[in-house]
């Protein structure tokens, strides 16, 4: 096959036993692969009622077509299972060169079940697959396990430094050890798969890390062709100004303008302009102070992830990021607005292993609970209002290892506010806490964020600067469009922040058509897209999920900043589900699966 | 010519190893590539496939790029018999980049959108 290898590996953590299996071109074909084919497997293996942190729950680390084929920008992995933060189904997208080594060893899918005896990690390099023992490495923070796993592997395996550099290496820190329900699964230094809580399920397995390296090849279907689109494409991104900016800034350029719209999560969503974040308007001023240098994923000429390092020492590693969401979730949203404390807690984050912006949303939750009262300072021993620096890193720390108050926090936000008698005060969707963006600033943000399958995750669709977005009568159609659109990109998989649908969206068919040598229509993908974004709605429904839960937290709906600015759900939602095709409670009617071809899938 | 490097703007895409393979082999197989990048964590060395050496040489030196210290075995250019790059990883048989023909139409020149890598004279 052309793009795909056509291999997936499957170990069973319990009995370690492993087994290579054929990956059928009937499935590449109808899901292409990534979230589409990753979603398939899910569905077709495991109960959606189950206990996402319970051994029947399996992970699955997923690769598409494009993936390794150094496409640009098309490095990326997915990893898909059921998530133990939202009860939904969960597929984080990460970066970095693991995927692209998976692919060189020989393997589309990996497929781990399960659950292993002791601490193990999984050494892959090529059809060399062992399980080895990692009880030394428990405890050991993300960067720290990749250190030593190097080293380990350099005597063990007799790997020189060229080969040990060629390692890709995932793991999770005490926070995915721990179970802590937003617990990532952490890639080359600092990247993550980050949202709905993967690392517990990954700890629950008790699996430490995975090292891949491969010496294999991915074939590509048209070989001058491809040559000839990637200096096509290449000359188009010289010249696009979106794209300049991610080159300088990455996503820095967006807090300032995110504050001078109003639209900056600040306060546990109370405001949309941070005071004192000023110095935002400025990414030229954090790119100064914290950046060492531009990192790029595998095969993207666009580098927008900054790598960084501020001055002190307790804080010694360079880590990726703040990005714009870890600086809201993490900074204006708990309070505070100095760029040092805003890279240390993100530090702490990527080190233990925690999604930055579920860990902001749930402590900023935690510190609303406390001004208001309703979390007594003698039940903490402390005080931790907005804006308590020392609190917040403390907490991070005790939320990873599930210390006193941590215990609670570890459990999410929305178990915070329902324990001390506020579930309003959380904010976030499905139990995830929700981006950086106020959705009452643009409420077509509101309803993406709220029908999201796997919760409040702004990157399950477009941002909404481009084309009619913007336009209230516009919004039911462009949320439908986007969210069928991303789930195409995940599965290919495309970055889904430099292919943005009005940006590049015609690329993908390129892409694809030219790596895999099949020629997908465009009726043919849209079609694709629209039946993931199904399955996923079947898989959460049978979870337990109803309509009720695509509801934004109270404040957005009923509780104005400006006058009569609040997001319209209850016009919006009808709207969009008759779209959809889905009935009044959100479940897809039989018309609309017998369409997409899912009419197996309906609900028992 | 030559293909001149400059360190401070690798951003570690590896779409030089892309285009290399590509070139050579037909498929894309960044181990069986004439240029490597070695993604470090202040600095990333792009390292070009010299002539191959019979043996390993014995005044190993560490080098200092953009302030950051080095292993000089790493950027050594040379194919030799203690290191795993710049060599077919089935075969061992070693790579040495031939600048893809004459006149030299380096492909991973063209690839490298930072221009970390160019093609200069002398």
């Amino acid at each position: 096959m052309f793009g795909w290898i056509g291999k997936i590996l499957r170990i069973d953590l319990t009995t370690g036993n492993r087994s290579v299996e054929d990956l059928s071109p009937d499935l590449c074909r109808n899901f292409i692969g990534g979230r589409g084919a990753g979603l398939k497997m899910l569905v077709d293996e495991v109960d959606p009622r189950i206990d996402p942190l319970s051994p029947q729950n399996k992970l699955i680390f997923a690769t598409g077509p494009l993936t390794g084929t150094g496409v640009p920008a098309g490095g990326r992995f997915v990893v898909v299972s059921k998530s133990p933060l939202s009860n939904c189904i969960a597929n984080p997208c990460c970066g970095g060169y693991f995927g692209p080594n998976l692919k060189y060893a020989g393997y589309d899918f990996l497929i781990l079940e399960g659950q292993a005896p002791r601490p193990m990690y999984l050494y892959i390099r090529d059809d060399r697959v062992e399980l080895r023992n990692a009880e030394h490495l428990w405890g050991k923070w993300s960067t720290d396990t990749e250190d030593a796993l190097r080293k380990e592997m350099g005597e063990a395996d007799a790997l020189d430094e060229w080969q040990l550099r060629d390692l890709s290496v995932v793991s999770i820190g005490p926070a995915g050890e721990n179970r802590v329900r937003f617990a990532c699964i952490m890639a080359d230094g600092g990247r993550a798969a980050g949202r709905s809580g993967l690392g517990a399920v990954m700890g629950s397995k008790n699996l430490k890390a995975i090292a891949v390296s491969g010496t294999g090849q991915v074939d590509v279907a048209d070989v001058p062709g491809y040559q000839q689109a990637v200096m096509d494409f290449l000359e188009e991104g010289r010249v696009n100004r979106v794209l300049y900016n991610r080159r300088m800034y990455g996503t820095w350029a967006l807090p300032g303008r995110a504050n001078k719209s109003g639209t900056q999560a600040t306060r546990n969503f109370q405001e949309g302009y941070s005071k004192g974040f000023e110095w935002y308007e400025d990414p030229n001023h954090v790119r100064d102070h914290i950046r060492i240098r531009d990192e790029a994923c595998f095969g993207c000429p666009f580098a927008c992830s900054k790598r960084s390092r501020i001055k002190d020492p307790d804080y010694p590693r360079s880590t990726k990021g703040p990005e714009h969401e870890s600086m809201a979730l993490l900074g204006s949203n708990c309070g505070f607005s100095d760029l040092d404390d805003i890279c240390r807690a993100n530090y702490l984050c990527n080190e233990l292993g925690m999604d930055t912006i579920t860990a902001g949303a749930t402590i900023s939750c935690a510190m609303e609970l406390f001004e208001s009262g309703y979390l007594p300072e003698e039940e903490l021993g402390y005080a931790m209002g907005f804006g308590n620096t020392q609190a917040m890193m403390a907490l991070l720390k005790k939320t990873a290892i599930r210390q006193d108050f941590g215990e609670v926090l570890a459990e999410g936000g929305k178990f915070v506010a329902e324990k001390y008698g506020h579930p309003e005060l959380f904010m976030g969707i499905k139990g995830m806490g929700m981006p950086a963006w106020h959705p009452q600033g643009v409420p077509i943000i509101g309803l993406q964020y709220a029908t999201n399958n796997v919760g409040g995750s702004h990157t399950k669709a477009t941002l909404p600067f481009y084309d009619g977005r913007r336009d209230p009568e516009e919004h039911i159609k462009w949320t439908k469009h986007d969210q069928d659109y991303v789930a195409l990109v995940d599965s290919a998989i495309l970055c889904w922040i430099i292919y943005h649908g009005p940006l590049w969206g015609e690329k993908l068919q390129v892409w694809l058509n030219v790596i895999t040598g099949l020629d997908f229509s465009d009726g043919e993908l849209r079609l694709i897209g629209e039946k993931i974004w199904n399955m996923e709605r079947l898989f959460n429904l049978k979870a337990g999920l109803t309509a009720k839960d695509d509801a934004l937290p109270r404040r957005m709906t009923h509780e104005p900043r400006v006058k009569d600015q609040v997001v319209p759900m209850d016009r919006m939602l009808p709207e969009y589900y008759a779209l959809r095709g889905w009935d009044e409670e959100g479940i897809p009617k039989e018309k609309k699966l017998t369409e997409l071809g899912l009419s197996q899938g309906r609900l028992p | 010519m030559r293909i001149k490097i400059d360190y401070a703007k690798c951003t570690g895409c590896k779409l030089c190893q892309v285009a290399c393979s590509l070139q050579h082999t037909g498929a894309v197989n960044p181990q069986r590539s004439r240029i490597r990048v070695f993604v470090g964590e202040d600095v990333c060395l792009p390292v070009i496939a010299g002539p191959y050496t019979e043996a390993a040489c014995n005044s190993k030196e560490n080098m200092v790029i953009n302030g950051q210290e080095v292993d000089g075995c790493v950027v050594c250019r040379a194919s030799c018999p203690v290191k795993s790059a710049f060599k077919e990883p089935d075969t061992g048989i070693p790579l040495k980049c031939d600048f893809c023909g004459d006149p030299p139409d380096p492909q991973c020149v063209k690839w490298c959108d930072p221009d970390a890598l160019i093609l200069v004279d002398g």
